[in-house]
């Protein structure tokens, strides 16, 4: 039965192999100088100089992007959790006039790219000066994750039996104390995925990071490192340090958490 | 569940609504409203009815980008979802290969941005890693400047994508797979059908939700690409790489166009949730017809 394994294996290796080795030539070309990596791109580095990640994260500024980024993306997470999960409470379970409506305006933002919005977006924020500053990208990713967010929240508690609620019903709860005592603590595998996909989304987000911040010193991971790119464009070995030194945490933490990150970027998906 | 007051369901859905409604519904209808107007985004606006739209149905640039786009989907089908399936399948065939699974989906959560400025150096032609590599094998003649040749920068970026969302896809069909019930596949296997028999015949049949639902995430994720065309061409050399979020880009943010560029932004989200709908409709009929 199991007798093609080799086969299976030399395939998986071969494909590995293409896969990883962009990553590892990566790690290695940020100890060799200019001449090394252009000379001989596949040996191993002379020497093993750590000092320049800490050139890339303090001298090259990648420090304060990251603050920024960290800023940004634990605020617009808490902010989708906390109102997302609201939202999805009163939609999985309260009868009230206009419920189906709502959440149909909701489920539009499911389908919707950002391309269809973010032309006006930027006109609006632009007359309500909104633009470049510190949290400027809070609201932006927010409106972002929410639809997402409320329909993976709604879809847990609605597997919930309604027998939960109407016992914390009889008990005298009120509609807060149901969502804070009953909804919330059962909502628990559902806040890790939502929080991995709002987090991960806003981390690396792109396009309205580069429309809507142009201070330096606001600036996140994405277009910060664009910057750092350009400013150190020939030195080779300072931005393969910069790009090292952005995947290997993530790449850590990946590792760690891999269940849930998985799950977080695919069931939203398949749902 | 009837709530204690009148009001509460209210309370409990605005602050969703109104981050929703202001960061996204809003700017939305705006666009569309815009996109009847020639606006500098400054000056006053100038109504010009379908104007925009006639002058995007016969820009050649923008025409061109959906030809770009449509090669783009075409092959990343092939790169990600079917190299994706055809992982899964040599991954969940015996055990022992999870770690496979867990390494090839790293990409799909760093930031383009860094994949970008990595390959754009894997693809420079005087220190790359292919320049390296073909240099290493004799072959030093066959080295191109790979994003800067109109023949190679589509195809180029088709490659890195299916870099990157192969393991996305082998995530997504590993999740399918695993919930095919083991009693079938052990029936076909006792009947004395391969292995590679009871996976194309058995397995893919049975995951046809989850293909489906891929195939529609590729077409439309891929229909509103933009960073690694942005990044790693911006759309050159020549227009060889335009796609038409980089041409609506252009347009509005370096022409000043906001009303043309709002049609623009216009035509692709109606693509987009045209070939969803479309999707909607196939499945909804094709699940009448086969329930497994």
């Amino acid at each position: 039965m199991k007798k093609f394994s080799w086969v299976f294996h030399l395939l998986l290796s071969i494909y590995s192999l293409f896969f990883a080795a962009p990553l590892i030539w990566m790690a290695l070309s940020a100890f060799k100088g200019n001449d090394e990596i252009f000379d001989k791109p596949f040996s191993l580095p002379h020497s093993y100089n750590f000092k320049v990640f800490l050139d890339a994260w303090s001298v090259g500024g990648l420090s304060k992007y990251f603050i920024n980024s960290a800023l940004i993306t634990g605020i617009s997470a808490l902010v989708v959790l906390l109102s997302a999960s609201l939202a999805a409470f009163a939609f999985s379970r309260f009868d009230f006039k206009g419920s189906k409506q709502l959440l149909m305006l909701f489920m539009i933002g499911l389908l919707l790219p950002i391309q269809s919005y973010f032309i006006s977006q930027n006109k609006l924020f632009e007359y309500l000066h909104l633009k470049d500053h510190k949290l400027s990208l809070v609201i932006p990713y927010v409106g972002l994750g929410i639809p997402l967010a409320t329909w993976l929240f709604k879809a847990y508690l609605d597997s919930l039996p309604k027998e939960l609620f109407e016992a914390a019903r009889v008990d005298g709860g009120s509609d807060f104390a149901m969502y804070r005592y009953v909804a919330a603590p059962l909502l628990k595998p559902g806040i890790a995925t939502v929080a991995v996909f709002t987090a991960l989304g806003t981390w690396n987000e792109f396009l309205l990071a580069m429309i809507y911040i142009q201070n330096e010193s606001y600036k996140t991971i994405p277009i910060g490192l664009l910057t750092f790119s350009s400013r150190y464009s020939t030195d080779y070995q300072l931005l393969f340090a910069a790009l090292t030194v952005i995947t290997i945490p993530m790449i850590i933490i990946y590792i760690a958490f891999n269940r849930q990150i998985v799950a977080g970027l695919t069931e939203g998906s398949l749902k | 569940m009837k709530p204690s007051s009148r009001w509460t369901p209210y309370l409990f859905i605005a602050p969703a609504l109104f981050f929703f409604a202001f960061a996204v519904l809003l700017p939305m209808v705006g666009t569309v409203f815009a996109s009847f107007f020639q606006w500098d985004g400054f000056h006053e606006p100038i109504f010009v009815g379908f104007r925009n739209y006639g002058r995007a149905l016969q820009d050649t640039i923008f025409l061109q980008s959906f030809w770009h786009v449509g090669i783009y989907v075409i092959a990343t089908i092939f790169l990600e979802v079917a190299i994706g399936l055809i992982l899964a399948g040599i991954v969940t065939s015996r055990k022992g290969f999870n770690s496979y699974r867990i390494a090839l989906f790293i990409p799909v959560l760093l930031p383009t941005v860094v994949i970008s400025v990595l390959w754009r150096f894997v693809f420079n032609a005087d220190f790359g890693l292919i320049k390296g590599f073909l240099d290493a094998i004799g072959k030093p003649e066959w080295n191109h400047v790979w994003l800067g040749d109109k023949r190679f920068a589509l195809l180029a970026i088709c490659f890195v994508s299916g870099w990157i969302y192969a393991g996305f896809y082998l995530a997504i069909f590993y999740a399918g797979l695993q919930r095919v019930p083991k009693e079938i596949t052990e029936a076909a296997a006792i009947d004395g059908a391969k292995s590679w028999k009871i996976f194309w015949k058995i397995k893919v049949p049975m995951i046809r939700r989850v293909w489906e639902v891929s195939l529609l995430i590729c077409i439309t994720g891929g229909i509103q690409g933009f960073d690694l065309f942005y990044i790693m061409t911006n759309g050159g050399p020549y227009y060889a790489t335009e796609v038409p979020t980089t041409y609506m880009v252009r347009s509005v943010f370096r022409d000043g166009e906001v009303g043309f560029g709002s049609s623009l932004a216009v035509i692709v989200t109606s693509a987009v949730l045209i070939i969803g709908f479309v999707y909607s409709k196939v499945r909804a009929k094709s699940a009448e017809a086969v329930e497994y």
